[in-house]
């Protein structure tokens, strides 16, 4: 299918797109929750019937290559279709990322062909999958301890609704309500990108769209192919780590390590060595091959990535290098090859938890990708940045509302500086962007009080251009709680380059009674009223030498 | 009489209007570096006299904020938050970046001041304000030379006593030149202490640039009455807009949907969607039934939370650049080649890089000879050599360049069509399509048809649908003040205590405008939302003293179920519900000249042919080639209601350019509009 039409392929491109940005919208605007509403923790996108993505609406790059990956599941796992399927899943091990990301996969029938023309899918983070935490985020050992796990199954078959499947699934979630509503959405958006497709197909034809389909993946193809014959030929290996396995820090599996006074201490850079995070990038002409061999078998606690987040971080990275104007499918990442170790921290498999591997190992492996590609492209290639996702879970019982409350947020930090320019400061990098939540809002809800919301001045990495600097969240907590950390960047700093600085690492703290306390990068722990914690997060890496 | 004056990038657009609704309009370059020279020579060219009202839109605001040219500006915030101007949501503005932007904050840190204080999310005082340490700001705003002054602390809208406290400090330092103040729980009292922030911080940088400017403006004008467009669609006295600079920012565009919505209601049509297409860029905005506003717009970057005309903009315009990438696609803006060097065709040295406008020249479907009513002459010669060597890089014939070009450009502005409408659950076939602006009436027909919109409606004068609206314009004020009040609290007795500030203020203000008790509507609303979520939803709300029977407090929690049913296809009648923040619009209804309907005469437009030539459409049954197919040419002024021009035609005006493809015929209606439709062939 190779009937090049430079001008039909930027027409298609914009007709794709719009199909997979109104799922987005629908599912934003039907969805209940907050965390789909306000932080916009979802993506979808349209597929060809192999399996290959053509477009998509993304707001989170780490769902970029777990996308196609839920789709290739999919495939695998069904052979036979009908008008009206619908399949879902969330199993890490079968195409999904971390439990909380729910997929739905279903097939698009036009020109009365048997077999699906396209697939489309959507994806969002529910805030709620059950396991042993509100948030299903838990420090693990097991992904049973994480949530429900659901394989590819069908929802709807046949346009009939597999309602005791959904009750199953609801049966097992903390707030079933708005689970339902959300999940509906899921439905909702599939529908109208199904529809939306076929309306296409009516109005241009199948075989003209189907060709343009190829012609938008033949393109992006073409522009990754250039971006990366700009790469000199050779082999760039670089290694970074992570502070620890997710469990060391609170010494032992036991998930409430006592009351402030009693948290262990622990220096740092104690001599601990964390799971490395190793990559080769090997650039022959228009080719790449990732081959993250001798990194570290997967570990005890929640930080395993499964290949599908691996993956992303990789094509998140090719991404930036080939600018905005790429349309991002699955062309685009033809010449690239990912080569991951089964049983690493890269592609852990059962019964590993994965809760952190999508918000912390991921920022890693791109850490470590972009320190590779330094080497090949010195005067691209930013520092690193903050490097985590620097996740705070905070729940109990609220006296005064005499309600129980949750609140999970991440927080921003300081970016990467480069050869031409100053990294940002307290900003989201690389995988999320997510939104803080106002103070104003946060002390009208819950029972915390913020005093200070601030630059952390002077933590990014000096250099001939200057990290960003993280940020300074202290948070008083007005009755007890019980608090979750899930933190990098703790005890190894982001690096800089070129003879930047590394950046500040992020800090930890917690006053009780007058005393400060260093908390570790990974903790759950009981807090009393009064108690302020003080979030620090990481500045970003220094670029060149700094000026005298 | 009645004036609208829009001052844009290139162009000054005066529309004079008199009681019988007779309009003169007058088009003159802008003067960037002193805009009052060419609105006061505009004014004089006209003759408009002192009895004139004046209503003006000005981009001066606007472009304070994007060239970043406004005041030394200073900000006052609570201790431990003078940082949140520069996080802002802590999020990045491209998703694939390596060195993703911000724009920088418009007060730099050094100006940042933070004094101890704190009100509650209750509303009340946790600590104290530091009077010592205000004093200690005050001198040092003197001392660095700072010319105005943002004041923003956590939860004033619940308790704005530490904001006048300061406020008060300032003043009483009594110093020459008194820097100009803005509280934040002035300018917008509402939740979300970024945005508040960000938006008083953005009329406190405005104000002073305002301020000089209508001085002179006023001076110029000589005791003419002056009103001053708002971003809402409203219009407000020159002294309000002082005090609130930042309501102006957004003026023209705003005036642009006002007049557009005014004249289609006119034409009989309630649901349209507007299309401006200019040199750089085409502005959409879906009307179903009345203006859309939203709350939640920006400028420049950042965020500016005061209502604002709901506008989405593309970068496709008459300049916008056509280019091969890498990849061997043709991408068409969002660059554009401006008024300099501008479009090849424009024959200005340095012009190398293809537009859309020279594209439409090379169909046809733009006279070299008619365009600008003759007073520029366009390089056909040109931009055909240029298009030529274009083309030849694609391996396409010129003419299939060209069409590619404009079928790109199309496309963008579909999908931004689109982006209004589907995507927000409205039909487009249920639509008119209204275009105006220079180049609108070139593209309208063919992106109708793409959407599936069965009309067209091209205004009497395309070019200058923002100064026309502008005479149409009501005074407007909103206040706002967010409460955080349970609804199931919230009987309307004390409801209507809670609006009483609100209301008082607002006939207060208008009656300063002229505007009399009896004379104005008050049109309240509740921004409601189910406790726990994160979003709000207006509901309108009724102040009338009803009976306090029992199921009246529960009616505006009916509507938001109701209304969140329809938006988001779900509620929950059993969950509570909290009214986050109160709204109150107060009217004074502008006198508004009647329009005479001319009565239909001949279907014939043939006294208004002046010829005929070869222009390039779509072909039948293959959209994606065009082809020539022999035009007649129309001069817009000579068509005279009733009459009817059936496609292929180009019309030709002093503004704009009309193209009416195979298939489609307009109509010329009682106002001079064209109503386009298609008809089949």
């Amino acid at each position: 299918m190779n009937q090049w039409d430079p001008i039909s392929v930027v027409i298609f491109e914009n007709l794709f797109s719009s199909v997979a940005e109104e799922m987005g919208v629908t599912l934003c605007r039907t969805a209940f929750s907050p965390n789909i509403k306000e932080r916009r923790d979802y993506s979808c996108a349209c597929f060809l019937a192999d399996g290959r993505m053509i477009a998509q609406a993304a707001h989170i790059p780490v769902h970029l290559g777990a996308m196609p990956a839920s789709v290739r599941a999919v495939l695998d796992r069904f052979e036979n279709w009908s008008p009206g399927d619908l399949v879902v899943l969330n199993d890490p091990f079968l195409g999904g990322t971390h439990l909380p990301d729910i997929t739905m996969v279903s097939p698009v029938f036009a020109d009365n062909a048997d077999e699906p023309a396209f697939f489309v899918a959507s994806r969002a983070h529910h805030a709620d999958v059950g396991g042993s935490s509100p948030g299903s985020l838990p420090l693990a050992t097991e992904i049973y301890q994480e949530g429900l796990i659901i394989p590819p199954v069908r929802l709807i078959d046949a346009g009939r609704s597999n309602d005791a499947l959904l009750d199953v699934i609801l049966r097992n979630v903390r707030t079933r309500r708005e689970r339902r509503g959300d999940l509906s959405a899921q439905v909702a958006a599939n529908r109208v990108g199904e529809q939306r497709l076929r309306e296409l197909v009516a109005r241009y034809g199948y075989r003209e769209t189907l060709i343009q389909a190829h012609s938008l993946l033949t393109y992006s193809e073409r522009l990754m192919r250039n971006t990366i014959s700009r790469i000199p030929d050779g082999s760039y290996s670089f290694v970074d780590e992570m502070d620890d396995d997710g469990l060391d820090s609170t010494h032992g599996a036991s998930p409430i390590a006592g009351s402030p006074g009693s948290v262990h201490q622990k220096e740092a850079n104690s001599g601990l060595c964390g799971p490395q995070v190793r990559a080769e990038i090997t650039v022959e002409g228009e080719r790449m091959i990732v081959d993250f061999a001798g990194s570290s078998d997967a570990v005890e606690g929640p930080l395993n990535a499964v290949r599908a987040i691996t993956e992303s971080a990789v094509w998140y990275v090719l991404t930036c290098l080939a600018g905005p104007e790429m349309p991002v499918n699955s062309g685009a990442f033809e010449p690239i090859q990912v080569i991951i170790a089964k049983g690493s921290i890269l592609d852990a498999g059962e019964p590993h938890a994965v809760g952190g591997g999508n918000v912390e190992t991921s920022q890693r492996i791109v850490d470590t990708l972009l320190g590779a590609l330094a080497q090949a492209l010195p005067d691209l290639i930013p520092a690193a940045s903050q490097g985590t996702m620097n996740n705070v879970a905070l729940g109990g019982h609220d006296p005064e509302r005499n309600a129980p409350f949750a609140y999970y947020e991440t927080i921003g930090g300081g970016s990467g500086a480069g050869p031409a320019s100053n990294g940002l400061s307290g900003v989201h990098v690389h995988m999320t962007n997510t939104l803080n939540t106002p103070v104003e809002a946060l002390e009208y809800t819950y029972p915390i009080r913020v005093l200070r919301y601030a630059l952390r001045r002077q933590s990014g990495g000096r250099g001939q251009f200057c990290g960003g600097d993280g940020l300074v969240r202290e948070i008083e907590v007005l009755c007890s709680a019980t608090l979750t950390l899930l933190t990098e960047r703790r005890r190894v700093p982001p690096y800089g380059l070129r003879g930047g600085a590394c950046g500040t690492l992020g800090r930890n703290e917690l006053q009780h009674e007058g005393h400060k306390h260093r908390l570790p990068g990974k903790a759950c722990i009981r807090l009393e009223a009064g108690d302020v914690l003080n979030i620090s997060t990481p500045g970003g890496g220094g670029w060149g030498t700094p000026h005298r | 009489m009645i004036l609208g004056v829009d001052v844009g990038g290139t162009f000054t657009d005066l529309v004079l209007l008199n009681q019988s609704g007779e309009m003169r309009i007058h088009k003159l370059l802008s003067t960037a570096h002193k805009p009052t020279l060419a609105v006061l020579q505009g004014i004089a060219d006209l003759g408009a006299g002192p009895e004139t009202k004046v209503v003006h839109g000005s981009t001066v605001g606007t472009n304070a904020l994007l060239e970043r040219r406004g005041a030394r500006t200073a900000l006052i915030t609570t201790s431990g938050f003078g940082d949140i101007l520069e996080i802002g949501r802590q999020t990045r503005q491209e998703l694939y970046s390596l060195y993703p932007a911000r724009p920088e904050p418009l007060v730099p840190g050094r100006w940042r001041y933070e004094l101890p204080e704190r009100i509650t999310s209750r509303g009340s005082v946790l600590a104290p304000l530091d009077l010592d340490a205000a004093d200690i700001v005050a001198q040092q705003l003197h001392a660095e030379g700072i010319e105005s002054v943002a004041v923003c602390f956590l939860f004033s809208f619940l308790n704005p006593s530490h904001e006048r406290q300061v406020r008060d400090r300032i003043l009483a330092l009594d110093r020459d030149p008194c820097p100009s103040v803005s509280l934040s729980s002035e300018v917008l009292p509402v939740y979300r202490e970024y945005e508040r922030m960000s938006t008083t911080v953005m009329n406190a940088y405005i104000a002073p640039v305002m301020e000089r400017y209508l001085s002179e403006l006023e001076e110029g004008l000589a005791g003419r009455h002056l009103r001053i467009m708002q971003s809402n669609g409203g219009s407000i006295s020159a002294r309000t807009a002082r005090a609130l600079a930042a309501r102006t920012a957004l003026s023209g565009p705003a005036a642009g949907v006002l007049g557009a919505f005014e004249l289609a209601r006119r034409a009989g049509c309630e649901q349209i969607i507007t299309l401006d297409m200019g040199g750089t860029s085409a502005d959409v905005s879906l009307c179903p039934g009345q203006v859309q506003e939203t709350s939640e717009g920006s400028i420049a970057g950042l965020p500016m939370h005061l209502p604002m005309i709901d506008i989405h903009t593309v970068g496709a315009g008459g300049g916008s650049i056509a280019r091969l990438d890498e990849g061997g696609a043709l991408l068409v803006g969002p660059e554009s080649a401006g008024a300099e060097p501008g479009p090849v065709c424009y024959g200005q040295a340095g012009a190398q890089e293809i537009t859309v406008t020279d594209a439409n020249l090379c169909l046809g479907r733009l006279d070299p000879d008619r365009f600008l009513g003759g007073q520029m002459r366009l390089d056909l010669n040109r931009a055909e050599s240029q298009m030529q060597d274009f083309a030849r890089q694609m391996s396409l014939p010129l003419r299939a360049a060209a069409w590619g070009i404009i079928r790109v450009a199309n496309s963008n502005m579909e999908r931004a069509i689109r982006a209004v409408s589907v995507e927000r659950g409205h039909d487009p076939r249920n639509f008119t399509l209204l275009a105006y602006g220079g180049a609108g009436p070139l593209h309208a027909c063919e992106l109708a048809e793409a959407l599936q919109i069965p009309h067209v409606l091209i205004p009497a004068q395309p070019g200058v649908l923002s100064a026309w609206g502008m005479t149409m314009a009501d005074i407007v004020k909103d206040y706002a003040q967010t409460i955080m009040l349970p609804a199931a609290s919230a009987d309307p007795a004390r409801l209507q205590k809670v609006f009483e500030p609100l209301t008082r203020r607002a006939r207060a203000e208008l009656e300063v405008e002229g505007w009399g008790e009896d004379e104005l509507e008050l049109a309240p609303a509740l921004d409601m939302r189910y406790v726990g979520q994160s979003y709000e939803l207006t509901i309108p709300f009724s102040l009338q003293h009803t009976s306090h029977s029992e199921d009246v407090p529960s009616r505006h929690v009916e509507r938001f179920h109701a209304e969140h049913r329809r938006r988001f296809s779900h509620a929950s009648e059993s969950e509570p519900v909290e009214i986050v923040t109160i709204r109150l619009r107060a009217i004074g209804a502008a006198a508004r000249p009647e329009f005479a309907r001319r009565p239909a005469g001949s279907l014939d437009p043939s006294p208004a042919r002046i010829g005929y030539k070869q222009v390039n459409f779509a072909d039948f049954g293959s959209p994606t080639t065009a082809r020539p197919f022999p035009s007649a040419l129309y001069e817009r002024k000579q068509l005279t209601p009733g009459n009817m021009v059936l496609g292929p035609a180009v019309i030709f005006q002093l503004d704009a350019t009309t193209t009416i493809p195979p298939g489609w015929a307009a109509t010329v209606d009682g106002w001079g509009n064209l109503l386009l439709e298609r008809r089949g062939l």
